[in-house]
């Protein structure tokens, strides 16, 4: 009935499914890599995620998109709590859409006579180490060389979540400002994962730290250290 | 009863092809994966998302895609009497039906073997047109919950009255009696997901209404 609409430059902007971002037969001889929110169907690429579409130099496009549900990657660093324990694996729940396994041997210097006890409910800062579609995800204790590194069990703290935007964004470099303007006049210790998941240990900030991050996620760099300067002014 | 005035206006103001005011808001609920309130007139509706997640009943899963359950249910107060049974009647069982279906088409199932996604749609005030503001409401609350999708599913009604086809009915011209037609339409792919039709005549009148309110939608 219509034509198709010309494919305006959308980087930087929000798509919905559906959008065509390249028209790929008037490119040719050029290699373009794909990142997650995008499909290519014959000649076009379209959306299947709805976010902001990004493009990095050279020839990667991307759509970054926030939820709530986290989807396992390959080294990514999440936080998982323990729900069960088997003879082999710890069931851990990383907010996935499936129970991600812990074999009981990944820590370093793991044997099988030192096998760490945790107890249901669990708070652990795990690495994802095998996340293929349509199998529970595979976890470890340790980084790449077998290093403990600070993975592990979270001891004290206060574990809330958010969305995996959010997160993702704490863990930006240059640091975000909400975690720059606290960092100025509190002292406190955070743990990200990226399965939208934060543990924050403070003295006795704890709730302040944590409502500061958790009000920042749509707001602007000025506007969060405006809410920062709010927040803080009332423990003074 | 006159539905459509000399002047060519309905009993609500509106033009024959002029459709009723639209509102969306995402994330409305918390606890959902994702959710959306969709409002076509005083039609108002709220989809919640749960899902990629475990398939609780292990004898439904699918080794290669996903499994999409669909429930539909109105309030009691949604309609003008309190309604006894809000759920479980034949009605209901057909939307939820028919908006599985739809949704289906459209989600990227094969990316999520094994897995399950549960759409479940309220209807808060029914004033004609529910089974598209449900349809609506779902693609909003599939997409704040990050479920990749082919594209966006849009839905509009159109009927034919006092000899002049109408888009966008409302509950007094729905039970008026007159043929009456659903379309589902997905927008730059161009074809029609479902439709449902009463009468069989001026079926081609017909979608291109409800084509033209989908359009606007």
């Amino acid at each position: 009935m219509e034509a198709k609409p010309s494919t305006a430059n959308l980087v930087d902007k929000i798509v919905v499914p559906g959008d065509v971002v390249l028209d790929l037969s008037s490119m040719t001889n050029q290699t373009i890599k794909l990142g997650g929110g995008l499909r290519q169907e014959c000649d076009s690429v379209s959306v299947i995620k709805a976010g902001k579409l990004r493009f990095s130099k050279p020839n990667k496009y991307w759509v970054e998109s926030s939820q709530k549900r986290y989807v396992p990657c390959v080294e990514d660093t999440v936080l998982g709590i323990v729900v069960d324990c088997k003879a082999d694996n710890f069931f851990v729940d990383i907010r996935g859409p499936t129970i991600a396994f812990l074999p009981v041997l990944a820590f370093e210097g793991g044997t099988r006579r030192n096998i760490p006890k945790f107890e249901i409910g669990s708070l652990l800062y795990v690495r994802v180490v095998k996340a293929n579609p349509g199998m529970n995800p595979e976890l470890s204790c340790t980084d790449a060389s077998g290093k403990a590194a600070e993975f592990g069990l979270l001891k004290d703290g206060y574990m809330f979540e958010t969305s995996t935007g959010l997160s993702r964004m704490l863990l930006s470099s240059p640091t975000c400002p909400v975690l720059e303007e606290l960092g100025k006049q509190l002292s406190f210790e955070i743990a990200v994962g990226l399965n939208g998941r934060v543990n924050a240990e403070s003295p006795s900030t704890v709730v302040l730290v944590s409502n500061a991050i958790m009000n920042s996620e749509s707001l602007s760099a000025v506007q969060q250290k405006i809410m920062v300067d709010k927040l803080l002014q009332r423990i003074k | 009863m006159e539905f459509v005035s000399p002047e060519g206006l309905r009993l609500d103001g509106r033009r024959p092809t002029e459709m009723r005011q639209l509102r969306a808001e995402i994330g409305n609920v918390a606890k959902a994966d994702g959710s959306a309130v969709f409002e076509m007139g005083n039609t108002k509706v709220i989809a919640a998302v749960y899902g990629p997640r475990e398939v609780q009943n292990k004898s439904q899963q699918m080794s290669d895609q996903a499994l999409v359950r669909c429930e539909y249910s109105m309030a009691n107060f949604s309609t003008g009497d309190r309604m006894r049974k809000p759920k479980g009647d034949r009605r209901s069982t057909e939307i939820s039906l028919v908006i599985r279906q739809t949704m289906e088409a459209c989600i990227l199932t094969h990316l999520m073997p094994r897995s399950q996604i549960d759409i479940f749609v309220q209807v808060l005030q029914a004033d004609g047109g529910t089974r598209s503001a449900c349809i609506n409401a779902a693609t909003l609350a599939l997409q704040d919950a990050g479920i990749p999708m082919r594209d966006i599913v849009t839905s509009c009604s159109a009927g034919y009255l006092n000899s002049t086809p109408l888009l966008d009915l409302n509950y007094v011209e729905d039970s008026a009696g007159g043929p009456d037609v659903t379309v589902d339409k997905v927008i730059y792919v161009d074809f029609a997901l479902n439709g449902r039709v009463k009468a069989s005549v001026l079926w081609d009148l017909w979608l291109y209404f409800g084509s033209y309110g989908l359009k606007e939608t």
